[in-house]
């Protein structure tokens, strides 16, 4: 019975079959959470450290020093952004996640000396509050904007576009339209919310100078403008948001997390952070702005080697979004039976558009809330910083840097052609040199050959 | 004790931006009545931030931004407005005698802007409260993701009226190009019209004789609907 083996096709996957049919019931495109689950994608996985040997010294890792701390905005503002680590937990709006998650980061931020940021909706007031430092958005949607509010916060970023999803605005799904959500952005209680994708005032970069110029009046010169834009055409984009004004310049790779988003989006539009780190650093460099303007990398950033990697590559500071809600209980096994309700499994969830997060934390249920105990999910995010703080330490020490910041393209070498073609960095086992057997200037032939 | 100013003049054609703005937030902060901006020249970001009551008096056109993101503010601009005049405006009352560029109010919260002839493209763009008059046209996309508040356009309307519109109303005496997605006109009540007449009258507008009221649908903004149609026209 020949027929009867049984052979899965590498063109109609699984996946592929089961999307299909599942768009054959709904009618429409897929929505959900997390971010792409492409297996494909270029990633600072490829890449690896050179560290000293003979040719440089590596740091005594118990004894000598590797510093952290980035400022933003040094002689340009009257407050600038002081990091002690050059991570900052990336934008991720009140709705998205919960009050709770909300006080959990900003108490582990602070310990850590480093930024939170509101993402869309507005400040939560709990969030202001736990946050030391705290960044502000200005979205298209302008939910729960005042000139209050701007005035309390620490840095002030400007959104064009996110990394999961650019080019387009903001969903959140009815069920996560609480009343608290709803009042904050002025909507009707328990609407399906999309935010626009343009911003209601301004459209070019000409008209964004000016744009900064208002933020930094309403702000009195005091904190740092950022502008974010989702990867796309980095090169431009950077060279644009840089002759703006910008103090910091945010690049969100295309592994960049979501609420909510079409599917298909996330798998198909941007390009993958290690591209872009490379083109950001590349244009502000071409413009001679990259000691003025500072380079914020975020996407699929998960530990030590990925923000070393990225910061070698020309960023200053990486932002997590996230990996820090995993360090807070996303996708760990707890509660299973709910997950099997939402039809899937803790590591897999992706169901953050629900609003039915079995671990209390992209969720505005309250029974569901009641799962994340803000003070004790702290202790895990500030574990978390604390490990990816040292991890890059580890890297820099090992390549003979006395400071986080020092490293640089010359300390990677890449794994995969794609990569080296990609970042510029040389694949392991050529270097800049060409091998012995390819010079041949040491060949008697060849020389004979040219002199006669 | 040395008794509060009454007004206050600047001269924008010899003072530098972020001092023209200083001063109108210190006398705002002092509690001086109004401040008189003299030569505004177009410039740009004239009035912003400011969070202290006071009265603004432009003598002259104003470029982007002019009493945005202020709380409690008045203004008069005797003259043209560039974009996003009262961008962010939380409470207070702008009027301006001429006309008004594109973004005109957009994100407003809550007091009143008027603008005596007419606006550019995206008037009242996601709005979020308060009153947007218009005594003439408005442009394309005009209350664009408007949420709350109400708008009240004397003359006509461009294309995508009030798109994709959350609540609120739009008031509209002429032609409508086109209304915009989640959108629809209802009957408007004598009473309805009467308040916007008295409301305009008070800003000596004469008011048109009829009005078209607009309100969302309550089609879109509910992804679990199977219409095709919707989800093809705005996702």
């Amino acid at each position: 019975m020949e027929n009867n083996i049984i052979r899965k096709s590498k063109v109609w996957s699984a996946e592929k079959i089961e999307e299909i049919q599942e768009k054959a019931e709904l009618g429409r495109y897929r929505i959900r959470g997390q971010a792409t689950k492409r297996l494909d994608l270029p990633s600072f996985d490829d890449l690896v450290f050179t560290p000293a040997g003979l040719s440089r010294v590596a740091l005594e890792g118990y004894r000598e020093k590797c510093d952290t701390r980035v400022v933003i905005g040094e002689g340009k503002v009257k407050r600038p952004l002081v990091l002690e680590t050059p991570i900052m937990v990336a934008g991720m709006s009140f709705g998205a996640i919960n009050a709770n998650a909300k006080k959990a980061l900003g108490i582990a931020a602070t310990r850590c000396g480093i930024s939170t940021c509101t993402g869309d909706g507005g400040m939560h007031p709990v969030e202001r509050e736990a946050s030391e430092k705290l960044v502000y958005q200005l979205l298209p949607s302008r939910y729960g904007l005042n000139p209050y509010d701007l005035k309390r916060a620490d840095a002030v970023e400007i959104v064009v576009s996110q990394g999961a999803k650019p080019g387009t605005g903001g969903t959140l799904l009815g069920q996560k339209v609480s009343e608290e959500v709803a009042n904050m952005r002025d909507l009707p209680l328990g609407v399906d919310q999309r935010s626009p994708c343009r911003h209601p005032d301004w459209m070019g970069p000409d008209d964004l100078g000016v744009k900064i110029d208002q933020i930094r009046i309403a702000t009195n010169y005091e904190v740092p403008i950022f502008i974010k834009v989702g990867a796309g055409r980095v090169y431009d984009d950077v060279k644009l948001a840089a002759k703006a004004g910008a103090d910091a310049i945010v690049i969100d790779g295309m592994e960049g997390g979501t609420a909510a988003s079409p599917e298909i989006q996330l798998d198909h539009t941007g390009i993958p952070t290690v591209a872009a780190v490379v083109e950001a650093a590349e244009a502000l460099h071409e413009i001679g702005m990259k000691d003025e303007v500072k380079l914020i990398i975020g996407g699929g950033i998960a530990n030590g080697a990925d923000a070393a990697k990225a910061i070698a590559l020309g960023a200053d500071v990486v932002y997590i979004g996230t990996a820090m809600l995993v360090a807070l209980n996303c996708n760990k096994s707890l509660y299973v039976e709910d997950y099997k309700e939402l039809g899937t499994i803790p590591s897999a969830c992706h169901h953050c558009h629900t609003g039915k997060c079995p671990v209390g934390i992209a969720t505005q249920d309250p029974e569901l809330m009641k799962r994340l105990d803000p003070e004790e999910a702290a202790d895990r995010a500030e574990n978390y910083i604390n490990s990816i703080t040292m991890e890059m330490q580890i890297f820099a020490r090992s390549c003979g840097k006395s400071k986080v910041g020092d490293l640089d393209p010359t300390d990677l070498r890449s794994l995969t052609m794609n990569t080296s073609m990609i970042t510029g960095v040389p694949i392991v086992g050529m270097g800049s040199r060409k091998p012995y057997w390819a010079r041949y200037e040491h060949s008697t032939e060849t020389k004979e050959l040219v002199t006669k | 004790m040395e008794s509060v100013k009454e007004a206050v003049f600047i001269d924008c054609e010899v003072t530098p931006l972020q001092e023209i703005n200083e001063q109108i937030a210190e006398a705002a902060k002092q509690g001086v009545k109004e401040v008189i901006i003299e030569n505004p020249q177009a410039r740009h970001n004239l009035g912003v931030g400011i969070t202290n009551p006071i009265n603004l008096i432009y003598k002259g056109d104003v470029g982007y931004y002019a009493v945005s993101l202020c709380d409690y503010v008045t203004a008069k601009v005797e003259g043209n407005a560039g974009w996003a005049i009262g961008e962010n405006l939380m409470h207070g009352e702008i009027v301006v005698e001429g006309n008004a560029a594109s973004s005109t109010a957009a994100s407003m919260r809550g007091g009143t802007v008027v603008v005596k002839g007419s606006v550019g493209a995206r008037a009242g763009i996601g709005l979020k409260g308060g009153t947007l008059i218009v005594g003439g046209n408005v442009g394309y996309m005009t209350g664009f993701m408007m949420q709350k508040g109400k708008m009240i356009i004397c003359g006509n309307a461009g294309k995508a009226l009030g798109d994709s519109m959350y609540a609120g109303e739009i008031y509209v005496a002429g032609e409508i190009s086109e209304l915009g997605n989640g959108t629809e006109i209802v009957e408007l009540l004598d009473e309805e019209y009467m308040e916007i007449k008295a409301l305009l009258e008070s800003y000596g507008i004469k008011a048109p004789p009829a009005f078209k009221k607009i309100i969302c649908n309550g089609m879109l903004h509910n992804f679990n609907k199977k219409e095709f149609g919707i989800w093809k026209t705005i996702l």
